[in-house]
């Protein structure tokens, strides 16, 4: 009976200690904010929605290697000989046509690689993190200036060129052939 | 009201006759030396099948316990996992090894440091790599260290959530918060860094970050003396924790736990002491262990204390960390970061550190190209979660959510 | 204990079975007989000298597509602090070896795993079982010449970027979405990247320059 007594005693006077506690806190600034309105302060290197500056991308496909989710597109023709595409703003020369450049941000797992990787550091993390969409398509984000119509001509020139090397080549061999059972045929 | 309530009130006797259970009392020691008298069967009812969880807020994520329940006794619990089954293992097979580490952190989202730091341990491991820049080895113990508190407070918060004690919880977070804020000023990110690579830190230390911490710290001391008074020493709580979920210490080895909850159980073991490895054998701190001085050896209530005890470790550590760190701070963190890593083919290697669950091991074996051959994790969850089933046998099922929160499961870490 | 020491403890008792001893290795390792593992755990785990209270970590290991099956324990005493890495290996076509969930009960969940996701039986285990994947899950996922299986209960399996597919120039004009009839070369790359030549790589058009 004295240990049911005592239990009850101690019960409430250890409780009464941890009730001061949180009386004292009652009178401490409060810490939370009001989210809508008042926002958090991100430091500067914080994550959010990626961003690519394609003026200064030259292509290198860094990014989209790196990536352990896979969530970036890349797409580059490239530019021939008498093209002068410019130079980045770190100095890289920028030879070839990005006429893709998407991100899923649905799939973006946000571990910052491929920003480190980024020779030119064009692509980097804002501090946007409000990224929620009504459509799915708006996720994707498209990053690329070339209109859809230049994009596909580019691209059908590349394949064409492409397509010319190939039936040189398949000539060469040809020709190559031909010469050798010419040469064979010769002695005989 | 009460007249129904103590009309419910449930006695037990002995042989003799004498009353050794009362159900008032269901906890502390007239439950457990009732529950050592009367065997479970000796009061046998009809058994009932109960599911508990996945969808549980007690069972800390998506764990199921298929409960077998005798009245409120549980005669026998069958955990069925991976309801939150990624195939880190798969997935790591397939990828280089850098790139692994951001799955790395998504093994046990609560302490990702630690996740990050063990891998990065054992690849470097494997390629030989050593003699790091002292500042990446002692920012390495720091942040690993400063992700030990918040881990650990997470543990005690929703600890104490699981007991009945909401303001902990509260306190707890808000502590946590702060570590989370330096971690975000440090990397970018607030709960999956990618910080600790193979060789190297991913970004430089900003400017003014250690005097952050050294505020965060002195701001820190006083706040674990008041979460002692608000929890720790409540005559409640200690009476409901005190003589619950009791863990022999050779069944603990056997089942392989480790962390707080092998500590609890009274072995002094931990890696950082006994196997040191990057600093850890630098700084001055001590092991805590469960002493069972307020109930049994290996209660729920020892593996709580062990985590409050090493939260002041801890502190204890970043203090010199801090002291240690000032002739080091111009060094270049990124200097030793090996342009390619390529193992030998056929090495291959497990390196086990001290997470704060527990010893996380990572067996990786290389077939000499640039991804990985086979990615094993060892995660100390897995391992302290398969005990659950023998240590809340004949115990009630209000003390199994209790056990639960004590184990300090985190499911990434169990399912991977 | 040296890993020596150990492995001459092994030689005495299990002269035959004992198949390979490397001390070069990052984690020296005895490799064993399968059939005999039990007998070896039992005498690592009782001998006084060894005493290896804790198993580390269980792991199921597949060496390749037409290689064998193996298994790794990773050993350690608590008491003596030295461990010991033993090692079996398996025949693909019927990977069975005795289990050990008695000797350490660490390994029940252990052997599991290792089951459910490499199909390594694992004979006189209580309750062998699935245990990340679902019971009826088709295949055992970390095998090298796995497959994942098309649809589980209805529902498809492998992931599929479908919005490369759909997506054209008049769904979403503003915002410039175009579809591309060819495909994109992002996973050839990435091909190339794993076959080894990562670094390498340098992007087209900067070789003449």
């Amino acid at each position: 009976m004295a240990s049911y007594f005592r239990d009850i005693y101690r019960a409430i006077k250890t409780i009464a200690i941890g009730m001061g506690q949180t009386w004292k806190a009652m009178f401490r600034p409060a810490i939370t904010l009001q989210y809508p309105n008042q926002k958090w302060e991100l430091p500067v290197n914080a994550r959010g929605i990626l961003f690519n500056n394609v003026d200064d991308c030259i292509g290198c496909y860094k990014c989209a290697r790196i990536c352990p989710v896979q969530c970036i597109y890349i797409d580059t023709v490239k530019a021939t000989a008498d093209e002068d595409l410019g130079k980045a703003s770190m100095g890289n020369p920028i030879r070839q046509h990005l006429i893709r450049f998407d991100i899923d941000m649905f799939k973006c797992c946000f571990c910052d690689l491929c920003t480190i990787v980024c020779p030119t550091e064009c692509l980097y993390m804002t501090d946007e993190y409000e990224n929620s969409v009504f459509s799915r398509d708006n996720g994707i984000y498209h990053f690329a200036k070339y209109l859809p119509e230049e994009a596909r001509a580019l691209k059908m020139r590349e394949v064409e060129a492409d397509m010319e090397k190939a039936k040189a080549k398949e000539a060469a061999i040809a020709a190559k052939k031909k010469a050798a059972a010419e040469k064979a045929a010769v002695p005989a | 009201m009460f007249g129904n309530l103590f009309k419910k009130k449930r006695y037990l006797f002995d042989d003799e006759g004498t009353m050794v259970f009362d159900m008032a009392h269901s906890t502390g020691k007239y439950y457990d030396e009732a529950m050592k008298k009367l065997e479970v069967e000796s009061y046998q009812g009809d058994e009932m099948v109960v599911n508990m969880g996945p969808q549980h807020p007690s069972t800390h994520g998506v764990l199921r316990l298929e409960l077998v329940l005798d009245g409120e006794v549980v005669k026998k619990t069958t955990p069925h996992i991976g309801y939150l089954h990624r195939n880190f293992e798969k997935h790591a097979e397939n990828i280089g090894y850098n790139e692994v580490i951001p799955f790395c952190d998504r093994i046990d989202y609560l302490a990702s440091m630690n996740q990050d730091m063990a891998y990065a341990l054992a690849v470097e491991k494997l390629i030989g790599l050593s003699d790091l820049p002292e500042k990446v080895e002692y920012m390495r113990v720091l942040t690993c260290e400063l992700n030990r508190i918040a881990s650990h407070l997470v543990a005690i918060g929703t600890f104490g959530l699981d007991v009945g004690a909401f303001t902990p919880f509260l306190w707890a977070f808000r502590d946590r918060e702060k570590i989370m804020d330096l971690f975000e000023w440090l990397s970018g990110a607030r709960l999956l860094y990618n910080y600790i690579w193979v060789g190297g830190l991913a970004r430089e230390v900003p400017d003014g970050w250690f005097e952050k911490v050294r505020e965060f710290l002195d701001y820190f001391g006083p706040k674990m003396v008041e979460f002692d008074k608000l929890l720790s020493t409540n005559h409640i709580f200690i009476a409901r924790t005190a003589e619950v979920g009791i863990l022999a210490p050779d069944l603990a080895v056997s089942y392989g736990c480790t962390g707080p909850v092998l500590r609890g159980s009274g072995i002094k073991w931990d890696l950082r002491k006994d196997e040191p490895y990057s600093y850890y054998d630098r700084f001055d701190f001590d092991v805590p262990v469960g002493a069972g001085e307020l109930g049994q050896l290996g209660s729920v209530l020892d593996r709580y204390l062990v985590r409050i005890r090493e939260i002041d470790e801890s502190v204890k550590i970043i203090r010199q960390v801090l002291e240690g760190i000032e002739p080091f701070k111009d060094q270049d963190v990124k200097a030793a970061i090996p342009k390619k890593i390529r193992p030998a083919a056929g090495a291959e290697v497990y390196v086990r550190s001290e997470t704060p669950r527990g010893e996380l091991g990572f067996l990786i074996r290389s077939d000499g190209s640039d991804v990985p051959f086979r990615v094993k994790a060892r995660s100390p969850c897995f391992s302290n979660i398969s005990v659950i089933d023998n240590i809340s046998r004949g115990g009630m099922i209000a003390d199994l959510v209790v056990i639960i929160g004590s184990l300090d499961i985190v499911l990434g870490c169990i399912d991977r | 204990m040296t890993p020596e020491q150990i492995h001459i403890k092994l030689h005495e008792k299990f002269d035959d079975h004992i198949l390979e001893f490397n001390v070069e290795a990052l984690d020296p390792y005895v490799k064993i007989d399968p059939a005999k593992i039990y007998e070896v755990a039992t005498f690592l785990r009782q001998t006084s000298e060894l005493d290896f209270t804790a198993l580390m970590c269980l792991s199921g290991m597949d060496y390749g597509v037409d290689e064998n099956l193996g298994v790794v324990y990773n050993l350690h005493s608590i008491q003596h602090n030295h461990r010991i890495t033993i090692r079996v290996d398996l025949s693909r076509e019927n990977p069975t070896l005795p289990s050990v969930e008695t000797i350490w009960r660490t390994a029940d969940w252990h052997e599991r795993e290792a089951f459910d996701l490499l199909g390594i039986r694992f004979e006189g285990h209580r309750d062998l079982r699935r245990i990340l994947c679902p019971d009826d899950w088709e295949g055992y996922p970390l095998r090298k010449d796995y497959i994942v299986q098309e649809f589980y209960k209805g529902i498809r399996v492998p992931y599929q970027e479908d919005w490369m597919k759909y997506e054209t120039l008049e769904k979403n004009p503003e915002r410039g979405n175009f579809v591309f009839q060819f495909e994109s070369k992002v996973p050839e790359l990435i091909e190339s990247a794993k076959n080894g030549n990562n670094s390498d790589h340098k992007p087209e058009g900067s070789t003449d320059g």
